[in-house]
């Protein structure tokens, strides 16, 4: 920093969030017993603040780096800033009816769920390996104390240790590569590192290369990417449902901006050691989590291997140059985290009497008794198969678009993409048959759906659907990140 | 008006189907009047198409505005020859199905006439479509509303059915993608839009490669054998509605992806390929009418015919002379009318007696005279017999394929003949003889209803046999443009190795 005065804007959205975090705390402390806490509202209420705060910094000034270069406010980090916000507030929106259902209601929840989005927050905008190391672990442990939140179900004490036990693995590799990557370069810095490596040494070389494949094991873990992959199943489906749309939204799209940040900003002078490693990492995803989604009969197991899947899918576009890719990877995150929201969400607000649709065959006959909520659902799972005229093929579109670019490998990723993507439509299906095709069994024991949840699946199922016939300015928007990433 | 009049067609039936979809469940009546009167509307307009329609070999009706500038994708749509009658038909045929399904859907009425509009909104927009990525977005919405058509309205195995129906055509849908994707990346223009695409040249290793991706999708979709075995399936389990539209219009969507597609952009490779697709239609064609032959299901019966009469157009197509392809369209626009209103009658017959055996019925004449006449004359039509539109199609096909080979040709006739004997096999063992099944006394003759939705593919099934000038002078530019297009880009002089050029075959006769 040049200027005498401090200039903080830039961490403006992450200090509103992390501020609002502690006074849902505070309030919760103050709250008599026998009362509610107005966490929910408190929660949107920070969220929104945070999300204008986005937006005066896109449109005015106060952008830059600030804390030494360790963190920035640019095209790129808004965007995932307002990603990443946008799947706080839906998930704050849909949370109260569940954890109501589910006899869950507290403040820590929300507080938690804010600390993790300050560290999603930091991670898109660090500049610096150890910053976004900090900003990963904010994220991180906020996520485990949520998904062990719900203290009387064994499946989430299960989650939770599952979970912190694999991520402090990552971790641990994480800062390995961190450690390699600076004995080669010197430096934690992104700008330096960049620098340095196009220079190497030939004895540095093997360093970095070690290091670099480091890193990418502990965001492979991060994303939930095979052969890192073996938490999710488990954790997804022992986590409480809101919690599990939060992670398998925010959590992807923030380590994947990281990700991006990382390898494209400062390592592409490496780029034909990691872009064989990262297509075989695409590929294996991409067939291991479909192959294994297929097997499934729960329905957050099969949505977690679709995860899994889709993070292969991410992958394919990372081969291809970074402008090319990082727009169409920014684009299916939002798309996915649209969806996913939506299809965990429409779960969660079934939820009754701690309860909630587990098998596919819960869901027999949805259609009969909750036409709308099933329609929505539809759209959902008619996304992640990637049809068209939802946000999911548009994404998919893009990303084997990409891929396609840069030759035969890339052509290589995108068949496999696509003949994976038949495969899950069968697993995909399953669940349409089920809802519109199969009779309803029994009594309708499912909750009524909540108006809060009912306009958060309507926004997402809305998004889908319009990015899928008008995706052209959120397009234009990627771009612009994805250029910032680069310069 | 005109320049809007093909985007009007897409809208119209989706702001329908958002129409329906705000109505309460109660009020079925009404949801099947506002399906009827909006698919009636479209008929109506489309209709336009026709009055303004110019017969010649350019792109007509054509709009184009920006969609995705950054990927060079347009909303780009416009018709010609080749998909003006194709779009009529369906428009045509898509309120008579609402029409014949008035009192055989029972359950969910409102999503019933909902997917029946959005269907209609895709097929068109398939058949407008100039532009890759709208074509392909097109081609696979579709898969959604026929999914649910034949899984939530089919008959017993209709899960089983609905998910290989969409497996199938979706699998290969996606071969078609990575094509489009490598043409758009390997052409360099930073452009979807057909036209443009197609006027550039692309390597003829390539030209391989991206073919077959796209045949395949298309060679599922008309079904070409060996890639037939979900049409039986499909079929036979989709309500009446659905039978017809899937046999009247998606699977003309494959041929029509050959014609409009695959043969054009890949040039080389589709005459290269042309002996291979040409050997594996007149399979499809002695093979679907051996396996009619033998069916005891009557909607089998009609499904497998399918096969068969669809194996013409692909021999037609194959064969890719002017008179060849102008019998393939025509057969489509033929055989959307006739297999049409044979899914219809036996639909009427199986909502009457719950059964589709040809067993159980028998002296049928007698009982239901009007229906044994329509019956008839559409079963007369379906195995070509001259003054019939079925007549049309088979002859011009047979005539413009001799050229291209003589023992296809002697083989296809086989199929004919065949399918004479399947289907008059069929009519006697069902309408003649005496009544031996006391179920099927005083089983009630068409009603009102019934009468309107047949009558208007009667009329036309003879105004096809005996007018076909009137249509095929319309087809005929397009399609002698795109052979004439197509024969010299495949036959350069760039290299010395490469084969003269094949002659205009002599004698060839015009429609």
């Amino acid at each position: 920093m040049t200027g005498a005065v401090l200039d903080l804007r830039p961490l403006a959205p992450a200090a509103i969030v992390a501020v609002t975090g502690l006074v849902v705390l505070l309030t919760q402390a103050f709250t008599p017993r026998g009362k509610e806490s107005p966490s929910a509202p408190l929660a949107l209420l920070g969220l929104a603040a945070a999300l204008g705060s986005v937006w005066v910094l896109a449109t005015g000034p106060g952008r830059g780096s600030v804390l030494a270069g360790a963190l920035t406010a640019d095209d790129f980090s808004l965007f995932f800033h307002a990603l990443v916000l946008g799947v706080a507030a839906i998930t704050v929106l849909l949370s109260p009816s569940y954890l109501r259902a589910n006899g869950m209601e507290r403040g820590e929840y929300y507080a938690l769920l804010l600390f993790s989005t300050v560290g999603m927050l930091g991670l898109v905008s660090s500049l610096e390996l150890v910053s976004l190391f900090v900003a990963l672990e904010i994220m991180s442990i906020a996520l485990y104390g949520m998904a062990g939140l719900d203290r009387r179900r064994r499946e989430s004490q299960e989650s939770a240790l599952k979970y912190f036990v694999t991520g402090a693995f990552a971790s641990a590799f994480f800062l390995y590569g961190i450690a390699l990557l600076y004995g080669a370069t010197g430096s934690t810095s992104l700008v330096k590192i960049a620098r340095s490596v196009s220079v190497l040494s030939p004895e540095s070389l093997p360093l970095a290369v070690l290091g670099v494949a480091l890193l990418l094991v502990g965001f492979g873990f991060k994303v939930a990417s095979v052969p890192f992959h073996m938490w999710a199943p488990d954790v997804y489906e022992g986590a409480p449902t809101t919690v599990t749309g939060f992670m398998s939204a925010g959590v992807k799209a923030a380590a994947f901006g990281a990700l991006l940040r990382v390898f494209d900003s400062a390592l592409p002078a490496l780029a034909s050691q990691w872009q064989p490693l990262v297509g075989v990492l695409a590929i294996v995803s991409m067939v291991v989590g479909n192959l294994a989604a297929l097997a499934q009969t729960s329905l957050k197991r099969m949505l977690a291997y679709s995860s899994i899947a889709h993070a292969g899918y991410l992958l394919t576009a990372f081969v291809a140059a970074p402008l090319v890719a990082g727009e169409a990877m920014l684009f299916y995150l939002v798309a996915y985290a649209a969806v996913n929201l939506g299809a965990f969400g429409a779960l969660a607000a079934l939820s009754r009497d701690g309860r909630e649709p587990l098998a596919v065959r819960d869901l027999s006959g949805l259609a009969d008794r909750r036409p709308a909520l099933a329609a929505a659902l539809t759209v959902f799972l008619v996304s992640l198969t990637g049809i068209p005229i939802t946000a999911g093929f548009v994404g998919k579109f893009y990303l084997f678009g990409a891929a396609v670019s840069v030759g035969s490998m890339g052509i290589a990723l995108a068949l496999v993409g696509v003949v994976m993507s038949v495969v899950s439509a069968y697993y995909y299906l399953r669940v349409v048959v089920a809802m519109y095709m199969s009779e309803p069994e029994g009594e309708d024991t499912w909750g009524p759906v909540s108006p809060a949840s009912a306009f958060a699946l309507a926004v997402a199922a809305a998004l889908t659907l319009l990015l899928g016939v008008w995706p052209a300015p959120l397009l234009a928007l990627a771009r612009v990140a994805a250029r910032s990433l680069i310069q | 008006m005109n320049t809007h009049l093909l985007s009007l067609l897409v809208l119209l039936p989706v702001a329908g189907a958002v129409l329906v979809a705000l109505t309460g469940r109660g009020s079925e009546s009404l949801q099947k009047a506002i399906g009827l009167a909006v698919s009636g509307a479209t008929f109506a307009l489309s209709l336009l198409l026709v009055a303004g329609f110019q017969d010649v070999a350019t792109l007509q009706f054509v709009e184009q505005r920006p969609w995705i500038p950054a990927w060079g994708i347009s909303y780009h749509v416009g018709i010609d020859g080749l998909s003006l009658w194709l779009v009529i038909l369906t428009t045509f045929l898509t309120p008579l199905c609402l029409l014949g399904s008035w009192s055989s859907i029972e359950k969910r009425v409102r999503e019933f006439v909902v997917f029946m509009l959005l269907l209609e909104a895709g097929m068109i927009g398939v058949f407008v479509a100039l532009d890759l990525f709208l074509f392909y977005v097109f081609w696979e919405a579709m898969l959604i509303p026929m999914y649910f058509l034949i899984g939530v309205w089919g008959h017993e195995r209709r899960i089983y059915a609905a998910i290989k129906f969409f497996l199938y055509t979706f699998a290969g849908s996606v071969l078609m993608l990575v094509a489009f994707l490598v043409l758009y990346k390997n052409a360099g223009l930073g452009s979807f839009d057909i036209p443009k695409l197609v006027a550039a040249p692309v390597d003829p290793a390539l030209q391989t490669w991206l073919f077959l991706a796209c045949a395949v999708a298309f060679a599922i979709k008309v079904p070409m054998w060996p890639f037939h075995t979900w049409l039986p399936d499909a079929h036979v389990e989709a309500p009446t509605a659905g039978s017809v539209i899937l046999a009247g219009v998606l699977l003309k969507m494959g041929g029509y992806g050959f014609l409009r597609l695959a043969i054009p952009l890949f040039p080389d490779a589709a005459m290269r390929f042309a002996p291979l697709v040409g050997v594996l239609a007149v399979i499809g064609i002695v093979y679907g009418a051996l396996v009619s032959l033998v069916q005891p299901d009557l909607k089998k019966l009609v499904a497998y015919s399918s096969v068969s009469h669809l194996g013409f157009v692909m021999l037609g197509i194959a064969a890719f002379t002017t008179t060849g392809v102008v019998g393939s369209v025509y057969q489509m626009l033929s055989h959307g009318i006739s297999t049409g209103a044979l899914f219809f009658l036996v639909g009427m017959l199986y909502d009457r007696r719950h059964t589709r055996q040809i067993a159980e019925f028998g002296g049928l004449k007698a009982i239901m005279p009007w229906y044994f006449a329509v019956f008839l004359l559409i079963s007369l039509s379906s195995i070509a017999v001259p003054g019939t539109n079925g007549f049309v199609g088979e002859f011009l096909i047979l005539v413009g394929s001799w050229s291209f080979s003589p023992w296809m040709v002697a083989v296809s006739s086989l199929g004919v003949i065949l399918a004479a004997g399947y289907v008059l096999w069929m009519v006697k063992r069902v309408f003649y003889g005496e009544v031996t099944n006391p179920k099927n006394q005083g089983l009630p003759d068409l009603s009102a209803r019934e009468a309107a939705v047949l009558v208007p593919l009667v009329v036309l099934a003879i105004v096809m046999g005996v007018a076909s000038p009137a249509f095929t002078r319309r087809i005929e530019p397009s399609v002698d443009a795109l052979v004439r297009q197509v024969r010299e880009r495949s036959s350069p002089v760039r290299a010395a190795d490469t084969v003269p050029p094949p002659a205009r075959p002599p004698g060839e006769v015009r429609p």
